[in-house]
Formats: C-alpha cells, structure tokens, sequence
C-alpha cells in the first residue's frame, strides 16, 4: 500500500524533490572558500581586536588603594570598625539594619531575600584580618575588652578627629583618648600595603577565589574607589550617556537605566533602585507586548520612516 | 610615609573627552553616534541592493 502525500504536502502531486536540477551550474572551490574564509575572518579579527579591544586597566586592589589614598584608607577602616560605612548600613543581604531596605509599596525584595551574606564590617573587614597577622597587635585584645559603647565612642571621635586633621592625614591627628583604634587601623593599613589583606578577605577557603565581595565593599565604602570612577567619567550622572574607561564606547544599552535616576522623583527617592527596575520592567513589557497595542503599533503608519529606507518596495505598490 | 605614598599615580585612563558647554562625550562614543547617524542617513539614501532589478 502506497503513502498519499497529504494535501498540505510539498510533495503533493509533482514530487519536486526527485527532479533533476535544470537551472545554473556553477563551480564551487571549497577549499579556496574555506582558506579566503578562514585568512580574511581570522584578518578582521585580529585588526578589529587590535583597535576595538575592551579596555585592560589593572584591578583596584586594597594594596593599590593603600598606596594611592592611605588616608582615605584608615578613615574607612575606622568607619567599617564603628559600623557607620555604607556597608553596615546596607541592610539586606549583608546585615540587619532597620529601615535600609528598598520598597515599592508593601513589595520589599530586599527584606525577603533575607541576611544571606552576613557582613559585621569590624570583625570581617579589621579584627579578623588582623588576628591572621604572624604578629597580632596588642590592640586587639584592648579593642575586644571593651564595651559596645566604648568601641563607639572610639571610632567616633577618631572620625571627627581624622576628618578635622590636614588632609585627613593619621600622623596629624589631634592628641585624644581613642583608645586602641588608631593602632589597629595603622596595622591594617600596613596589612594592606604589603597586600596581605587582598589575600585574607578573598580567602573563601577553596582552591581558586573568585569571590570578591569583601573587597568590593571595603572599597565601595571609602572615597578613592568612587573618586576614581569620577574621574574616570563612569558614574553615569550624564543624562544616559554611558562611558567605558579610555576610548571604549560605552554600555548603549544601560543608556534608559541611567537615564531615569538623573530624572526628579526618581532622583531624589530613597527607593530610585527598585522604581528604575520596576520602571524598566513595564517599559520592557510595552515593548514586547507593542503588536497588540492600539496606538502604539500604529506609529510606524504615522511616522512611515521605513517606507523612506524601503522606497523602491514601496513605491512599486 | 604615607604623604610619599599617596603621590601614586592613578590606575584608570579616563580617555579623551570632547565638550561643549555643557555637553561633554567621550571620543568612543562620539565615533559610535556619528557612524549610526551615516548608516541611517546611508539607508535614507543609498537604493536597497538588488532593489531596482527585483519584480
């Protein structure tokens, strides 16, 4: 018994498959395309990684951050000892605080993720770091017999006495009872010079390290990592206008993400991250949605460009 | 020590910047902008390929 071919079947009735080819015949060298194709490809990319390649400028580290801005180093240190940094006050996921969660309404992301990478910054960023030391610091021991308020008022009035000393400088603070903080925070930022502290923060305990959350926060919690992201033109206050490091072109496509917070309302909102997402996420459904739109999936019928690109197309019918 | 040592140069290249007023964009980007705008004014103008002998 035979197979008919459906009605739908190309093959129906004339079996166009079986049919001896009656049009053009051409050569065709497959060796000569595949050289052509693998010299001028492999040409191209070797030219076009040469001049369009993505920009290598060397890591910031704490070492580098230690050499470049030591100031900036030790207020921080103090800052993370105290528990004022940014990122002790960060909330969700690193730590507790009441309040610092982003919320849109009733729907707070933060809160339900949870505390999932506990951060005490003054045990994980200086006590820790520096009880891992061939020599500890004497300092430690005073630092871990004082009370919650003791080590509070220490960190604080090392702050204001750092920020009223010339330059921020640690050598021309004003004489004042700051108890062992000026001492460990020197420690640490002689622990971070030798590059010492890079290792202990990113020491995950595995093989290879490739966790660096630690030292992102450190550094995102001091002044010399923001400053060299203004000087560098990448703090994306520029109306959308995204930048690279050097000549690179920038990320075109985060261009509305950065848009928004320049925008009032956004702007000057506490939660500008979750609005902007949120924001993004209906513009994104528009956009997807755009075909069953009335109005919208109009405008190319208002605004016909393309019948301008497609003339010959067009004015053929 | 630490005066000696916040002399290091920093790590980042900003590159070259181009301003006017209160525009101010980055040479990468300027190329970027200026080669979309002649592709768009080259799809304007330029015929589609094979346009003028398709049926």
């Amino acid at each position: 018994m035979s197979r008919i071919p459906s009605p739908m079947s190309w093959r129906k009735g004339d079996d166009i498959a079986s049919r001896p080819w009656r049009g053009r015949i051409r050569d065709y060298d497959l060796f000569k395309e595949l050289t052509i194709g693998v010299v001028v490809v492999g040409l191209l990319v070797l030219g076009l990684s040469a001049i369009f390649s993505s920009p290598d400028d060397p890591g910031v580290t704490l070492k580098s951050w230690a050499a470049a801005a030591p100031s900036d180093f030790v207020a921080t240190a103090t800052a993370e000892l105290g528990g004022t940094s940014g990122t002790a006050g960060y909330g969700p996921p690193y730590n507790s605080t009441p309040d610092a969660s982003q919320h849109l309404g009733f729907f707070n992301p933060q809160e339900l993720s949870g505390v999932r990478l506990p951060v005490d910054t003054a045990n994980d960023f200086v006590i820790n770091p520096l009880k891992t030391l061939p020599t500890p610091p004497a300092a430690l021991a005073t630092w871990s017999a004082a009370t919650a308020d003791q080590q509070t008022k220490w960190t604080a009035d090392y702050t204001t006495a750092l920020s009223a000393a010339p330059n921020g400088d640690p050598a021309r603070v004003a004489n004042g009872n700051y108890g062992p903080v000026p001492a460990l925070t020197s420690a640490l930022l002689g622990m971070a010079a030798s590059g010492n502290l890079d290792g202990v923060l990113q020491n995950s305990g595995q093989p290879y390290n490739l966790d660096y959350t630690p030292t992102i926060l450190f550094l995102g919690d001091g002044n010399y990592f923001p400053d060299l992201a203004t000087t560098a033109h990448l703090t994306g206050d520029q109306w959308g206008v995204m930048n690279e490091t050097g000549n690179t072109p920038g990320q075109s496509w985060l261009w509305l993400f950065s848009l928004l917070y320049q925008i009032e309302a956004y702007k000057s909102s506490p939660n500008a991250d979750i609005l902007v997402v949120a924001t993004m996420l209906v513009l994104s459904l528009l956009l997807t949605l755009l075909p069953f739109i009335p109005g919208l999936r109009s405008i190319p019928r208002k605004i016909p460009v393309h019948r301008l690109i497609w003339k010959d197309y067009y004015g053929k019918r | 020590m630490l005066e000696l040592m916040s002399q290091a140069p920093s790590p980042i290249t900003p590159g070259t910047y181009f301003g006017w007023g209160d525009v101010m964009i980055q040479s990468g980007n300027l190329v970027v902008i200026i080669a979309m705008l002649v592709l768009f004014v080259l799809a304007l103008v330029l015929p589609f390929p094979g346009g003028r002998s398709r049926k």
